[in-house]
């Protein structure tokens, strides 16, 4: 029994119990966010009162609006560069949109044409391959990546030994601190035709050196092993976290009730672990259309029938080609389908969890 | 009873497979050495492939550092240990002005992006905590509003350039410089904070200004260094918007040039002096200092995202 509670110890102090902790606050907005106060850092609540917000005395809520500015005028202040940037560069911007609904020259705005650029987009056939691309690109890195997290947390979940455990984990966390230009570094040399190690062993075997980043077979999948490689590490851990929460007494209970490893993971892990792959799976789903780059650092001229996302294109459309009216009409498509996205899941997840992910 | 003792159970009630719910349970005994051999089979077979797992990420950099210190690197071998040691690769980043320019742009826009980052976030999260304040959720939903709808990057762009400020570090430094996921994770740390802190320093005659250098910040120092951090990594590993506003290849920073010299590898490499070196150990020695600064920090960001403080990581 000693071992049994230095393990159940240790579930509870290791592994980053406190994620599912934060996630709340994506969860249910500013009412939450104004009202909720987490459960840590209470270091500071002396007297063992909740701790509370550091603002200075507060006039009643009665008192007049005219009041209540004055007394928090130095807060103003203190907002106001963050605001300042906010509004230079989101806001800003977005009034720039509107030259999507205009002819503009490199002068200038020439004259509104409507939705000409909008019609000239759906006739593009470069428009119609990016939008697939992406799709295809997106959907798959999301899937791939969210099924090899959950399948290596479960996996690393059975592990006893802890040392072994924290090595793997820290192993396949670290390439998701490392840039997508490191990334592709590493990849675009170790498959290099002539000095990659791959098609050394290819050769080595008798066979053809292969140029994966070149060919239109292989440029997929070597991205979507780039995109493991890097990203499946990040899932590992955000799982983990919340494998680590769930309460050993479960298991302990369905034991009894005669369940072997395989229903215990069926009935007691994967159901604890679908709220936080709901919220991952949301946040894929907010990246979806703003695939650019990945793709950009990894792809060349010889593969864009495959390669070419919505991301690129308004690159190469606005930045490189000048295009600008078209080039943001792109970006306009895709931030509102963006937006329609992000908007429907979490509607979907408020109607199958029973509350709102934003 | 713990999971330690699960398949050490000689009795072990089960539900009837494939029949219909309630119809029958029968009890049945195991054989207790039948299942511990089919655990001990599944322990080695998970610590395999764990352990593959963790070869498949570390070998491509084990090879990249491999190569960075050898001098006939990647000539056809499969070797991941160098033949003929050399340092020569690293003592050129260090001599040529065309490599080392871009690491020192590097490390000012990392430290200097990152105080930038770090103050106006904080100063904006501690700015709307303040319940009573007129006007706090307009603000707040201002800034939540860009986490789900961004202008994109044409008319950003062309903002950039009515500013003027185009070929200049300025967009560099100030465009991603407050992150909405941090600045919630910044909030909600100041609301930790018990406000008798604060209310303290007041009644002794403190100003806000005071207040919050003085007091509040000191308390958060575990929030800001687990923001600053990540505000670091990005500004680090930042290329993007290098390439977008910066035509200049002065201004460049390690990841451009790093892009340049592996990925559109034939274009850089005349700018370099002709060495004994073989190009091959030059790259693979510019994707491991790209990498060095983030090992470095690596351990902080680890245990800080294992806190879970990091919600911006949540994001990904």
């Amino acid at each position: 029994m000693v071992w049994i509670q230095k393990n159940w110890l240790l579930r509870r102090v290791r592994g980053g119990s406190n994620l599912l902790t934060v996630v709340p606050y994506l969860k249910k907005g500013v009412e939450r966010m104004a009202s909720h106060r987490p459960a840590s850092g209470t270091r500071l609540g002396r007297r063992g009162q909740e701790p509370q917000a550091a603002s200075v005395a507060l006039p009643a809520p009665s008192a007049g609006l005219a009041r209540r500015i004055k007394r928090h005028w130095p807060f103003y202040l203190f907002i106001l560069p963050g605001i300042l940037y906010f509004i230079i560069f989101h806001y800003w911007p977005m009034y720039g949109i509107r030259i999507a609904f205009y002819d503009f020259g490199y002068f200038g705005i020439k004259e509104f044409i409507g939705l000409e650029n909008f019609r000239e987009l759906f006739r593009n056939i470069y428009f119609g391959r990016a939008f697939r691309n992406t799709i295809i690109i997106s959907a798959g890195q999301s899937l791939l990546g969210i099924c090899a997290a959950i399948v290596l947390s479960l996996l690393l979940n059975e592990v006893r030994s802890v040392g072994f455990k924290r090595s793997v984990q820290t192993i396949v966390y670290l390439p998701h601190f490392l840039s997508w230009v490191v990334v592709a570094s590493i990849f675009t040399l170790l498959l290099s035709p002539r000095t990659g190690i791959v098609n050394n062993a290819i050769r080595l075997l008798g066979g053809k050196p292969i140029g994966f980043l070149t060919s239109e077979a292989w440029w997929r999948p070597v991205y979507f092993l780039c995109a493991l490689w890097k990203e499946s590490g990040w899932g590992t851990v955000v799982f983990l976290a919340a494998l680590s929460n769930i309460d050993p007494q479960l298991y302990d209970s369905a034991w009894i009730d005669g369940a072997g490893r395989l229903a215990q993971t069926r009935y007691i892990t994967l159901p604890s672990m679908a709220p936080i792959v709901i919220v991952v799976a949301m946040l894929h789903m907010a990246q979806f259309f703003n695939l650019f780059q990945s793709v950009f650092v990894l792809y060349n001229p010889l593969v864009y029938e495959v390669s070419d996302v919505l991301g690129t294109l308004v690159y190469r459309k606005g930045i490189q080609g000048g295009d600008f009216d078209f080039a943001t009409a792109v970006g306009l498509f895709r931030s509102v389908i963006s937006l329609v996205l992000v908007l429907g899941i979490n509607w979907l997840g408020k109607r199958i969890r029973g509350e709102s992910v934003l | 009873m713990s999971r330690a003792c699960k398949g050490f159970g000689p009795w072990k009630v089960r539900q009837l497979e494939g029949g219909a719910a309630g119809k029958g349970m029968i009890v049945e005994k195991f054989s207790l050495r039948k299942e511990h051999r089919a655990r001990t089979l599944f322990v080695i077979g998970n610590t395999l492939f764990l352990l593959f797992v963790a070869l498949f990420v570390v070998i491509p950099v084990l090879r990249v550092i491999a190569d960075s210190l050898d001098e006939n690197a990647a000539v056809g071998v499969l070797r991941l240990i160098p033949e003929a040691w050399t340092v020569t690769a690293y003592r050129l980043i260090l001599s040529q002005r065309a490599l080392y320019r871009p690491f020192l742009i590097s490390v000012f826009v990392t430290v200097t992006g990152t105080f930038l980052a770090l103050s106006l976030t904080t100063m904006l999260a501690y700015g709307l905590i303040h319940k009573e304040m007129p006007g706090r959720k307009l603000f707040v939903y201002v800034i939540l509003i860009t986490m789900i709808f961004r202008a994109g990057l044409i008319p950003t762009y062309m903002v950039i350039r009515s500013l003027g400020i185009l070929n200049t570090l300025l967009p560099v430094l100030m465009g991603p410089c407050v992150n909405a996921f941090y600045f919630i994770l910044m909030m909600n740390f100041f609301r930790t904070i018990p406000r008798d802190f604060a209310e303290a320093a007041q009644v002794e005659g403190a100003g806000q200004l005071q207040i919050f250098l003085r007091i509040i910040l000191p308390l958060a120092k575990p929030g800001l260094a687990a923001i600053g951090l990540f505000y670091a990594v990005m500004y680090w590993n930042d290329f993007f918007s290098y390439i977008i506003y910066i035509n200049d290849s002065k201004l460049w920073n390690f990841q451009v040039i790093l892009r340049d010299m592996v990925l559109e590898s034939e274009t850089a490499m005349p700018r370099l002096d002709a060495s004994q070196t073989a190009p091959e150990s030059l790259k693979n020695a510019v994707i491991i200092v790209a990498i060095i600064p983030v090992g470095i920090l690596y351990p902080f960001l680890q245990k800080y995202f294992v806190k879970g403080i990091n919600l911006g990581g949540v994001k990904g």
